[in-house]
């Protein structure tokens, strides 16, 4: 049993990686790829927060969302200058770079990860609890993205991502959405890294390398670019393959590789095959409005 | 009364190439101006220039007495600046409605604070954008398209879309970037008769075009550029007469 909830406590968390991440690269056309990072700095601050404060985990995981939240202005605020490939190389330094602080500084553990995090709750119910909270998060999330995606927020989304300029020189600042959606994907990345914290009770800095990156991509792709259901079945299926690979019983040297190839076969095949991914984008919501014809001409 | 838009010794250069030198120009309330020239001349440089996408070298440019000096692109929109593109710059992924409804000076849904805190505001604020969205493609005998998607629309349509977003701004200064370039029967007359109410009703409007018979009957004046140079100024009849201009356009 606790089997299965870990399992799904992995997919509450990687469906708020994957629908934030989403919201980045696929809704807003932003292509940084460093959503690891505000994972890692979610898990880290709240974990020290509970070891060196005693602060409640509630508390201690929304602070860790606005550290990450925080952060993103760090990087959205130098680089939204730059776009599309610079932006994506400006990304990878912030995250390698700032993944090289954390595995120096003695405080976060160094190499060796920060480890003793104390958890909540304890019990024989302790995964069930932290199952429902996972999996009621991932809602939320889901819940919030489309509503800022589907309403009056999401058409200047889609207006800035078609052509940016035109959208600006209508009067609209497109680096304030940038920044604010941003903040918002990078904060829910930092509340995942909460949970992932809090109830499996040690955070490792290998597990945000530019592999993490490549797992996040590979969620969103498989998923379905700038859709909402998308990030739910690539979650779905980027945490399922990696149990089905252990059935095979391979020598684990061998499987961390297997993996990698899997993933980035799948990547590779979607691109050419399925570009819209699994689960295609819907189409907005239609804009409501009152009757065109007043005057009877036109077609109807 | 003073002019809506100013431009006083406007200077800018890429490396060798000089896109706009010393220009000076006038657009009052109700004028269309023809701004002519052969191809590279600077005419969509100096729009650009105006509307913010490309910064000064030199010189000043004012917008009812204000200066545009170190605005962005989307504050000189919101301070008035109105333009069109020559290949449009729809958003291809929405419905001519959609295009519109994000393009007023002040667009509600722009801010999530405001969507959280006064959503019933920002639904009544965006209704009534729908409404002048609509009011606008009316006039153009477009209404009936509103919810298709602008890619849908034939090439001269989509050109009358283009203008219609631009008139969702209010503003009092008006750029259009060769409005007729590929633009004929219906949607021709349609583009000629929106520019001309939209002056009588007080804006000031800035007209790149090539084609000379629009620019014969809607203009009442206009001024003919090359190489980043304003040659002559005077009225339409004038300017064709004007010796320059045929030897520049075509080499006489």
């Amino acid at each position: 049993m606790e089997y299965l909830a870990t399992i799904l406590i992995l997919v509450g968390i990687n469906v708020m990686l994957a629908a934030s991440f989403n919201l980045i690269i696929g809704k807003a056309g932003l292509a940084s790829i460093a959503h690891p990072i505000f994972y890692a700095l979610g898990a880290y601050t709240s974990g020290l927060l509970a070891i060196h404060t005693g602060l409640n985990a509630v508390a201690a995981t929304l602070a860790g969302g606005a550290v990450a939240a925080l952060f993103s202005l760090m990087m959205s605020l130098p680089s939204l200058r730059v776009a599309g490939d610079y932006l994506m190389i400006t990304s990878i330094g912030f995250q390698l770079g700032l993944l090289q602080v954390i595995k120096n500084l003695e405080f976060t553990g160094s190499q060796g990860g920060l480890s003793n995090i104390p958890t909540p709750v304890s019990g024989p119910e302790r995964a069930f609890v932290f199952c429902v909270i996972a999996l009621a998060a991932a809602a939320v999330t889901l819940a919030a993205i489309r509503w800022i995606v589907r309403g009056p927020y999401g058409r200047a989304i889609n207006a800035m991502r078609d052509d940016e300029l035109a959208f600006q020189a209508l009067g609209r600042n497109a680096t304030r959405i940038k920044i604010v959606i941003f903040a918002i994907g990078c904060g829910i990345a930092g509340i995942a890294g909460g949970l992932y914290a809090f109830y499996f009770q040690y955070v490792s800095p290998e597990q945000f390398e530019i592999l993490a990156s490549g797992t996040m991509l590979t969620m969103v792709v498989v998923g379905g670019m700038g859709s909402t259901w998308g990030p739910v079945v690539g979650a779905l299926i980027l945490v399922a393959l990696p149990q089905a690979i252990t059935f095979l019983n391979l020598p684990p040297s061998f499987m961390a590789p297997v993996q990698g190839m899997i993933f980035t076969l799948l990547v590779i095949l979607f691109l050419f095959l399925r570009p819209q991914g699994l689960v295609p984008p819907e189409p907005p919501a239609p804009l409501a409005h009152r009757p065109a014809d007043r005057e009877g001409k036109g077609a109807r | 009364m003073s002019a809506v838009l100013e431009l006083r010794g406007v200077c800018k250069r890429f490396g060798g190439i000089v896109v706009a030198d010393d220009v000076a120009l006038d657009l009052d309330r109700g004028q269309i101006l023809g701004l002519i020239g052969p191809n590279g001349a600077g005419k969509t440089s100096l729009f650009n220039l105006i509307s913010g996408v490309v910064p000064l070298d030199a010189g000043e440019i004012r917008i009812e007495g204000r200066n545009l000096a170190g605005r962005k692109l989307h504050e000189r929109a919101r301070m008035g600046v109105a333009r069109t593109w020559q290949n449009m710059r729809l958003f291809q992924t929405m419905t001519v409605l959609e295009n519109m409804v994000v393009a007023p000076r002040e667009y509600a849904g722009e801010s999530i604070a405001r969507l959280v805190f006064a959503p019933g505001a920002v639904r009544r604020a965006v209704a009534e954008s729908c409404d002048k969205a609509l009011a606008i493609l009316d006039r153009m005998h477009l209404a009936h398209l509103a919810d298709s998607p602008v890619t849908d629309l034939p090439f001269g349509q989509q050109k009358l879309v283009g203008l219609a977003r631009a008139l969702m701004n209010d503003g009092p200064c008006l750029l259009l970037d060769e409005p007729m370039a590929g633009v004929e029967g219906q949607a021709y007359d349609t583009m000629k008769e929106i520019v001309r109410q939209e002056a009588a009703a007080g804006r000031a409007v800035c007209v790149v075009e090539h084609n000379i018979s629009f620019i014969k009957d809607l203009c009442t004046s206009a001024v003919f550029m090359s190489f980043g140079r304003i040659l002559e100024r005077g009225s339409v009849a004038e300017l064709l007469a004007s010796r320059t201009l045929a030897e520049l356009y075509f080499g006489a």
